[in-house]
């Protein structure tokens, strides 16, 4: 009697919670600040590390590098190339852990801090290239997903069939973070040229900015900008996690998927990787720095930063006025609050997918008991029930976890936020999640055998 | 700088368990408050006072056993009681506990409902029962002699509205219906709460009112307790319109008893009920069917605490069916909530079918306006009353030589009231006082004259008495009280 017939996922809006929340943002903290363009660090680490896969250096310790240099290249299935953000001297390799909590080797380069830039590729006109022409410039202009996947860019656009919708994803959802805001404000029309660029690789019927509706001021730039262009500007409701792939999908499309936008007709990039696409059809020049939001409560003068990409944390903390003064105990999150990781020392370096750094001071919390409210499972954007997976997981449940699609859950955050007992929920998620996968491992070892 | 590290997210909802708790406390210290003053005003300040002590012996239960019991534990006491929230117990069980109930049955109930019903589960969070609906249950079923027979004889002389309802076997006709919840100040009486019931459950107004202010502050889930008033509402509908109650029956059964306060207060409970929006409809669903089955066929006062207490047996059974991803199993749970909720309703409209008043031949099923006004008196027993809307409520019953009855009749263009004295074991009147004339003035007034009443002396159920002559309805509407007195009479 319960047989599921067919295999289209609805919308039941009275069964289903929400799925998302408002977020008190905190944004007004850095939104309307100038950006801090002088950091000049006297020494850059680049990480040699794309996703959980090493890259390969190839320049050796002393080379000499200018800005815009090749310097490392991800050659396994997929090809990233990396480039100097600094000019001076190849220095050495050190292993320490990433933004992304991996122990990972980077490669040192020092400063000598007189700016030389080399122009890593060639003036390219967009307009009159082919299709695999312009496939070909994203893949070795070195893009990559710049929201925070780090995910290289040109993946995704191999084989655009039936793309009904291209998306350029300027809702930039997590609380304290206004890096894209920023970015976007100072190069509209880097993201212009990269919108369209990007549109015309997706070969999607319709192609469309989203932001969200508080951003009044910079919707009305932004139509401005695209003006007889076929991109729209849409907006969506200041709601969390509103960034997020499948909801923002459904959000402009109602539509919803199971493993990849393209399945509901969607290709999605960031607003920032638009942006630095742009700057490499125009100006011919790589990934080489970031915008940053440096906020928070432990911070002394919260603002938006540009760095080359490799700056150590401690030194853009430094930069912007240090902590506030008594401060003794605070988190570190490389990222915003929802889903930045804390990262227990301030050596860690910017990687080109990082676009926060929020300092908070660390307060006790009051957890109690469970009380079953099921918001959690309410404002679950995947639609899970991650009371009900904290449960099972208690007891090791394996089957049972999986009925609940523990693995559908992408940690978020939402269901932590919400809970009035104050429970690491996400955390217990997340533990689930790990035992599943090493419990799938080891069967697979099994097999092997 | 210390960095320390702390999972993923970093940021949290202001909105807290205890502030949830706080808020459930100032909606039932609220309507504490209310059934203080009113019992206070209409049956005397020892009466408000009572309202009061009953809570603080229930609170000072509560609070002590839980002392205790983490004492034992070796607990920290405060931090243990302050997030137990054990008083929020303790104030539900003394709102839907009867004013007559005995503090000592109060207070043993409060106790075992702690620990039977929470501790021993595991405390906070993790009990299946509702600890206030637990408590009751065990009131009404080990205690129900343990009652302040003053206080029963002083405030529970009439009948309450399940009582009302009981005796007539939860159905009667439609003018009957009117004339019952006319009986307990109409819908806006209703409404306002001025009735004796349990404790805190006759202010519909004050509970709709702390439904409205918890959903505001996002306390309680709109989606349980809509689904349940919306089920009971249509699934009496029906019922009574079938059975020929009216519309006044759905709105009589969602305005009385324990179910505005149950949907409010204790449905929304959210450890013992569903987790999911789905489980919850599905509950809301059984347990408005189960009132409703509880109601009309067990011989239990309300429905509602049997409801709740049944249905938080299947949560976790409730739990488990819909289950899973709620986006990708969208099609699977709603088909499940749907042919669960079904199965329940029919079931409930089945019991509905088969009610039966309780006095078959008392109850008037001819339509009004069908028969012409008799106009020949006969004896009471057989006379038509139907066009009288005739109410008789009991006024003291402790007496069977004179049992005394507040009446009204409809007689020419307004309703005359009228008190009267019974003698229950003969089975006649002994007098009939008008306390309030409706009628025309210098017409129908000859019948209420002294001279005219006393006929009425020593009448029973099968005298015939003359309609005083120019004041034929007015004359009606006295012998349609009579007869309605003489019938509660016979009755009792």
């Amino acid at each position: 009697m319960f047989r599921e017939t067919e295999r289209v996922y609805t919308n039941m809006s009275i069964l289903t919670g929400p799925m998302n929340h408002h977020l008190n943002g905190h944004k007004d903290l850095t939104k309307n600040k100038d950006v801090l363009k002088t950091i000049d660090p006297d020494q850059v680490w680049i990480p040699l590390v794309n996703g959980n896969a090493p890259c390969k250096a190839c320049v050796s310790i002393g080379d000499e590098v200018k800005i815009g240099t090749k310097i490392a290249e991800r050659n396994d299935h997929f090809y990233l190339p990396l480039f100097s953000p600094v000019s001076g001297t190849v220095t050495g390799v050190e292993k320490f852990m990433t933004s992304g909590m991996a122990q990972a080797e980077h490669l040192c380069i020092t400063n000598d801090h007189k700016h030389e830039k080399v122009r890593a590729f060639e003036p390219f006109d967009y307009e009159k290239a082919s299709w695999e022409e312009v496939l070909d410039f994203v893949r070795n202009a070195g893009m990559l997903g710049l929201g925070g996947a780090g995910f290289p860019t040109y993946v995704k656009y191999l084989k655009p069939e039936n793309v009904e919708l291209f998306i350029v994803n300027a809702v930039e959802c997590e609380p304290y973070l206004t890096a894209d805001y920023k970015n976007i404000e100072e190069n509209i029309d880097l993201l212009r040229t990269g919108t369209l660029a990007l549109f015309k690789l997706s070969k999607a019927a319709k192609g469309c900015v989203a932001i969200k509706e508080d951003k009044v001021e910079q919707i009305e730039a932004l139509k401005k900008t695209f003006e007889g262009t076929p991109i729209e500007i849409r907006t969506v409701p200041d709601l969390y996690p509103m960034g997020w792939e499948r909801t923002l999908v459904y959000q402009l499309t109602k539509k919803r998927y199971d493993k990849l936008p393209i399945e509901a007709g969607c290709i999605l990039n960031n607003a920032s990787t638009a942006i630095a696409l742009g700057n490499a059809i125009d100006n011919g020049m790589p990934i080489t720095h970031k915008y940053v939001t440096v906020s928070g409560d432990a911070l002394n003068n919260p603002q938006n930063v540009y760095v080359p990409i490799g700056t150590r944390a401690s030194v853009i903390i430094d930069a912007v006025g240090g902590y506030i003064e008594g401060t003794e105990d605070v988190l570190l999150i490389a990222g915003g609050p929802m889903m930045g990781k804390t990262i227990p020392n301030d050596k860690f370096v910017i990687m080109p997918q990082n676009n926060g750094l929020t300092v908070l001071v660390n307060r006790p919390k009051d957890e109690v008991k469970c009380l079953r409210c099921g918001r959690c499972t309410e404002t679950c954007p995947s639609g899970l029930q991650p009371v009900r997976i904290q449960m099972s997981n208690a007891i090791f449940d394996e089957e049972e976890l999986m009925k609940l699609s523990v693995m559908d859950c992408i940690e978020c955050g939402m269901c932590t936020w919400i809970c009035p007992s104050k429970i690491d929920v996400t955390e217990n998620v997340r533990r689930a999640k790990n035992f599943v996968r090493t419990r799938m491992a080891s069967r697979a070892k099994e097999a092997k055998k | 700088m210390k960095f320390t590290y702390k999972p993923s997210p970093n940021y949290r909802n202001t909105q807290t368990t205890s502030g949830i708790m706080a808020d459930l406390t100032l909606c039932l210290a609220a309507i504490v408050v209310f059934a203080a003053v009113y019992y206070g005003v209409a049956f005397g300040a020892a009466y408000g006072f009572r309202v009061i002590m009953m809570t603080l012996v229930s609170l000072a239960a509560a609070l002590l056993t839980e002392a205790a019991y983490f004492k034992m534990r070796g607990y920290d006491v405060k931090k243990e009681i302050l997030h137990s929230y054990g008083w929020v117990t303790a104030l539900i069980l003394t709102l839907i506990t009867r004013l007559d109930v005995s503090y000592y049955a109060l207070f043993v109930c409060t106790v075992v409902a702690i620990i039977i019903g929470k501790l021993v589960f595991g405390g906070f969070g993790q009990n299946i029962f509702n600890p206030a609906a637990f408590g009751e249950a065990l009131i009404m079923n080990s205690f129900s002699g343990s009652k302040a027979a003053k206080v029963t004889a002083d405030v529970f002389s009439g009948a309450t509205p399940m009582a009302a309802m009981n005796s007539n076997g939860w159905i009667l006709s439609s003018s009957a219906m009117s004339g019952l919840i006319k009986g307990f100040g109409g819908f806006g009486g209703m409404l306002v709460g001025t009735y004796p019931s349990v404790i805190g459950g006759s202010c519909a107004l004050l509970i709709l009112l702390c439904g409205a202010f918890l959903l505001w502050r996002k306390d309680i889930d709109w989606h349980l307790s809509v689904t349940y008033l919306i089920t009971v509402f249509c699934l009496s509908l029906i019922v009574g319109l079938i059975k020929g109650a009216g519309f006044n029956y759905a709105v009589f059964n969602v305005m009385s008893g324990g179910v505005l306060f149950g949907t409010v207060f204790m449905m929304t409970d959210p450890v013992t009920t569903p987790i999911t929006i789905p489980g919850r409809m599905v509950f809301a669903v059984g347990c408005a069917a189960l009132t409703l089955i509880l109601r009309w066929k067990s011989n239990l006062p309300d429905g509602v605490l049997f409801s709740i207490l049944l249905m938080n047996m299947v949560t976790p059974a409730i739990d488990k069916l819909v289950d899973g991803n709620q986006i990708k199993n969208a099609g699977l749970i709603r088909k499940k909530v749907i042919y669960t909720s079904i199965v329940v309703l029919l079931a409930a409209l089945g019991v509905g079918m088969t009610l039966e008043g309780v006095t078959p031949a008392k109850a008037d099923n001819t339509p009004s306006g069908e028969t012409a006004p008799a106009s020949e008196p006969a004896g009471l027993a057989v006379e038509d009353f139907s066009e009288n809307n005739t109410y008789c409520r009991v006024w003291s019953n402790t007496d069977p030589a004179a049992y005394v009855y507040k009446c009204s009749a409809k007689g020419f263009e307004g309703t005359n009231k009228a008190t009267i004295t019974v003698n229950a074991d003969e089975g006649t009147i002994t007098s009939i006082t008008v306390d309030e004339f409706g009628d025309t003035v210098s017409v129908g007034d000859a019948a209420v004259a002294d001279a005219e009443l006393a006929r009425y002396a020593g009448a029973d159920l099968n005298s015939e008495i003359d309609a005083t002559s120019g004041a034929t309805f007015t004359s009606k509407s006295l012998r349609a009280m009579a007869a309605a007195a003489l019938n509660m009479a016979a009755g009792d």
